[in-house]
């Protein structure tokens, strides 16, 4: 196994838990869920055991003292307060630093880290300790199993409480028992008539919160060790009234191992960690366990399916390697089916799905070709046929761009520890409101569209909200909101970032534009355009430069970013309201579905969903618009824009596109269809082009390219979502 | 399109005991040029192109090459001649170029294409400050071959993708001014 | 620190269990410890013993302590035949055996 590549995989993975937990938390605070807490353990719960893997002692160590805390939350021992959960971010924090440590290369734990960590396991402790009733400092222990110290437990023990003589039962009682007139206390102390019991763990795992618990219904379980000269049948006999109600397991004493195998499979208990169960079935003492916890940390671990605990366990002589097997998989399962939808993905190299992508592509274009030939074959059976293959590749397709589709949802949640942390910083209360999570887009996208709506929100923090003080004097909510919102529209997603606070001061920032010599004094220019100067280089009219933002480096490179993604970025403001910035992102599809159009000699493509309608060419004499409706729709002449020179048909064509709610028509010669196809993207060399965004190939062979309508209209009739160019 | 030739390499592999170099020649305006083997990935007949607008003149348009869009240059207009003219052996080389540590495939369209070459280090001299009339970082060196010169190119220089991606970003912005 | 005081009397079963239930979380929330007295048990269910339980559980879960004192022989009887002196944690006289 690589280990660098696991390593690599496991920085990723715990990253990605880590936010998990931190979503979680700040989740908790508001809903307060049961869901929530959950999260945080699995979260906490599969750091700790991928840490082992890589025998990252450290991160154990530090781990299990979380997930010890988390399980007696978890288990409504402890509850789920503020300061728990700000100490639980902060050891988020801690983890995560952790996490850095070992991707810059540090796996040895670094002092001065370790410092850092030791008042949060204080915390930590204490926390725990408050419950402490003499259980012991190893939470994650079971709290059942008897202690050496206690009255009770040392009589049991002088009684010589080996299992391998005695009958192992499993015990659990239906909720209806109680209600039936029986008790289980009565089968017990029968079961102590026909033989010694050696051993008894009670099981109360089942009963629930107190405003949920039935006082009518049993909640109990019991694993019992029976010495006795009965048989089997005496002792099922022993159950007889509530066989129907009630799970019964009988293991006769040296009993075979893969019956005790399949008993651990079959013990419902979703939360049974493999030492409680191994302790439970009497196959080990809690002294072993303990023992093999110990070496587990010092000696670091197997990889794949089988956690280390087991193997030690098996190398101390403690278990026997099947049963422990056994565990091992129960566990597994437990952990995994605690996940509700999340274990039902798979993680996948993006590499690989660029690669399905291109296939999927290549498919297109030589169905097309197929399809092409059988319709100049005219033989109707293949044309059925190809016909039949183009519609399972186009599913086909649907389903490979789906894969690369997420919501951008996640990307958002992870504002609210932003806005949470920087909110703090800087004193102000303000809180985050996020809408249109579902939208979905290229995961290419996503990745980098992060750091620029990073800076927007601080930006908005920073410079949009008000001070409570100010606010209050307006007449607004001392909580400010920022709220981040997403959708489609026309074939790009939408991401805006708002703020109710202050708003832009026009008059501030055309003065400063001024100063710095980005505008003429007396240049005109509409509010819209004023608002739009921030993202030019050198631009910032913060008067306090603060940690965040205000270094004039900001807003320029966010548009420079988002440029580069072929999206488009503006800003509207109302004075005393707020200010909204509008981010326009193409979507980015690897597959396009295309109209193509002729002009020239050559064919270019047009996004179909960009498209309106298509008319036939008129316009009003003179002028470069014509008359759709009774309404004005200007044109524009691709032949003029690209220079055509070939002479033009008789009667041209008017492709209606609309973008960012105006509508423009586009002259072409001629109308073709539609078509769907990869984009081929055209290299370096072409990446200045405007009007051209990438190319595909045809059913025939031949190129043809993709126009870039956005940047088409934009140049054509000065209607543009960008900010125009302003004097050098 | 078919392919004339593949350019061996067992070829190179051959010559390199004799430590000569082996060139692709071809004419270009009357002219003889050549270019290092180890660059060419292949050689097609001229058959169709599209014309991408917008684009400064060197750059002729885009190829389907097997799937791949593959962009061509015009030599001569690269070297501020006139464009090149479609004849009967009009061809294209296909080149494979580092433009900031990516590869980039690249076609380049030459009037003829000639015979592969051996040339011995002793018989390269270094490109001369002037007189060859195409800019001196093109020229890799000065080839004698049969008594004549035949002018190297330096294909990293003369496809260089960035000078191309600031020619067309001039090119458009001119546009975007009308 | 509040210590409330609680005494349970009489049977400690399925009978009394919902109203045993309310006395004992209503008590529990009014103080931080509660100690629970059992003297006067004459009679322990496993219904009884799963209110006793969801005390303790309660508490656990909110910080809270609770205290079971002066166990019954009812009450003994059945921590020993379960062995839940652990897991009550409190310290269980064990006298000579009731009839």
């Amino acid at each position: 196994m690589d280990l660098d590549l696991a390593l690599q995989t496991f920085i990723l993975e715990s990253r990605e838990l880590l936010e998990d937990m931190e979503n979680a938390l700040l989740n908790a605070e508001q809903a307060g869920g049961h869901e929530s807490v959950h999260a945080i353990f699995r979260a906490a719960h599969t750091i700790k055991g991928s840490a082992g893997l890589f025998g990252l002692d450290h991160i154990v160590a530090f781990t299990h003292v979380v997930e010890s805390l988390l399980d007696d939350v978890r288990d409504g021992k402890l509850a789920m307060t503020d300061e728990l959960i700000v100490l639980l971010l902060s050891c988020c924090d801690h983890l995560s630093g952790m996490i850095n440590a070992i991707e810059a290369g540090q796996t040895d734990p670094d002092p001065e880290m370790q410092a850092a960590g030791a008042p949060l396991l204080v915390q930590l402790r204490a926390h725990m300790g408050v419950m402490d009733d003499g259980h012991g400092a190893a939470p994650a222990a079971s709290a059942l199993v008897t202690k050496p110290d206690h009255p009770g437990v040392e009589r049991i023990e002088e009684q010589g409480g080996g299992s391998s003589d005695a009958w192992h039962l499993s015990l659990r009682f239906g909720p209806d028992v109680l209600r039936d007139g029986m008790d289980p206390l009565s089968f017990i102390r029968y079961l102590g008539q026909i033989g010694r019991i050696v051993g008894i763990v009670t099981l109360t795992d089942a009963i629930p919160a107190a405003d949920k618990m039935d006082p009518e219904t049993c909640y109990l379980g019991f694993e019992i060790a029976l010495e006795t000269d009965a048989d089997k049948a005496s002792i099922e006999g022993v159950f007889e009234f509530v066989a129907d109600s009630c799970t019964l397991r009988i293991l006769p004493p040296r009993t075979r191992i893969e019956e005790y195998v399949r008993l651990i499979r079959e013990l419902p208990e979703q939360k049974a960690m493999l030492g409680e169960m191994l302790v439970r079935c009497g196959v080990i003492t809690q002294r072993e366990l303990d023992n093999a916890l110990h070496a587990q940390a010092q000696a670091g671990a197997t990889p794949a399916a089988t956690p280390p605990l087991g193997a030690v366990l098996v190398g101390q002589g403690a278990a026997e390697p099947a049963i422990v097997e056994a565990a091992l998989t129960k566990q597994k399962q437990s952990v995994e089916t605690t996940k509700p939808a999340e274990s039902r993905s798979i993680r996948v190299d993006a590499d690989k799905l660029d690669l399905l992508i291109n296939l999927v592509g290549e498919l297109i274009i030589v169905g097309a070709s197929a399809n092409l030939i059988a319709r100049q074959v005219r033989n109707s059976e293949l044309l059925e046929c190809t016909s039949m293959l183009s519609d399972l590749v186009e599913q086909v397709r649907d389903s490979a761009l789906q894969l690369r589709m997420v919501k951008i949802g996640a990307t958002f949640n992870r504002f609210q520890r932003v806005v949470h942390d920087v909110a703090r910083e800087i004193g102000k209360d303000i809180g985050l409101a996020v809408s249109g999570e579902d939208t979905e887009l290229d995961k290419t996208v996503v990745e980098k569209i992060g750091d620029p709506l990073t800076h927007l929100v601080r930006n908005a923090i920073d410079h949009g909200i008000e001070p409570a003080e100010v606010r209050a004097e307006r007449g607004k909510p001392l909580r400010g909101t920022v709220r981040l919102n997403a959708f489609h529209d026309s074939g790009s997603i939408v991401i805006e970032v708002s703020d109710d606070g202050g708003g832009l001061n026009r008059d501030r920032i055309f003065a400063k534009a001024v100063e710095r010599g980005l505008v003429e004094p007396d240049r005109k220019m509409s509010d819209t355009e004023i608002y739009g100067l921030i993202f030019e280089p050198g631009f910032s009219t913060a008067e306090k430069i603060t940690n965040l933002s205000g270094r004039g480096v900001g807003m320029d490179v966010v548009k420079k970013n988002i440029t580069a993604l072929r999206g488009t970025v503006s800003v509207d403001s109302a004075p005393g309201l707020g200010t909204t910035v509008t981010v326009r992102l193409p979507l980015t599809l690897a597959i396009i579905d295309g109209f193509l159009v002729g002009l020239g000699d050559s064919t270019f493509v047009v996004p179909l969903d960009m498209i309106d309608e298509c008319i036939e060419f008129a316009s009003e004499a003179g002028h470069d618009y014509t008359n759709l409706r009774g309404q004005v729709l200007p044109f524009i002449r691709l032949r003029d824009l690209f220079g055509v020179d070939t002479p033009p048909p008789r009667r041209e064509s008017i492709v209606v596109v609309k973008h960012a709610g105006h509508r423009v028509g586009l002259v072409v010669d001629s109308l073709q269809g539609e078509f769907q196809t990869v984009i081929k993207p055209l290299g370096r060399m072409f990446s200045q082009l405007r009007c051209i965004s990438g190319s595909t190939i045809l059913g025939n062979g031949e190129v043809a390219l993709i126009l870039d309508v956005p940047a088409i209209v934009g140049q054509g009739s000065g209607i543009t979502a960008e900010v125009p160019q302003l004097a050098a | 399109m078919t392919a004339v030739a593949h350019v061996s390499r067992n070829a190179v592999a051959a010559s390199a005991a004799e430590d000569s170099q082996q060139f692709l020649t071809f004419m270009l305006g009357g002219e003889v040029f050549a270019i290092g083997i180890l660059a060419i990935k292949e050689i097609i007949e001229y058959a169709g192109l599209t014309t991408v607008p917008l684009m400064p003149e060197c750059v002729r348009g885009v190829i389907n090459l097997r799937g791949a869009v593959v962009p061509v240059m015009d030599l001569a207009a690269r070297f501020g001649r006139p464009a090149t003219q479609i004849g009967k052996r009009t061809a294209i080389v296909i080149v494979e170029i580092d433009a900031d540590g990516e590869q980039q495939v690249v076609g380049v369209m030459v009037d003829a294409v000639n015979a592969v070459i051996d040339i011995a280090p002793a018989d390269i001299e270094k490109a001369p400050q002037f007189g060859a009339r195409i800019r001196s970082e093109f020229i890799s060196g000065m080839g004698k071959v049969n008594g004549k010169f035949v002018i190297l190119l330096n294909t990293d220089q003369v496809l260089s993708v960035s000078e191309l991606e600031a020619m067309a970003g001039v090119s458009n912005l001119a546009t975007a001014e009308n | 620190m509040s210590t409330g005081h609680v005494a349970i009397d009489g049977e400690l079963n399925i009978y009394r269990a919902a109203d045993l239930k309310t006395l004992l979380q209503g008590e529990l929330a009014r103080s931080n410890v509660l100690e629970v007295d059992l003297a006067g048990v004459t009679e322990v269910d496993s219904a009884g013993l799963q209110v006793l339980m969801l005390a303790k559980q309660t508490a656990r879960a909110e910080n809270r302590e609770l205290r079971l004192v002066g166990h019954s022989p009812a009450v003994l009887e059945v921590f020993e035949l379960l062995d839940l002196g652990a897991w009550f944690g409190d310290a269980l006289v064990i006298g000579p055996r009731a009839a």
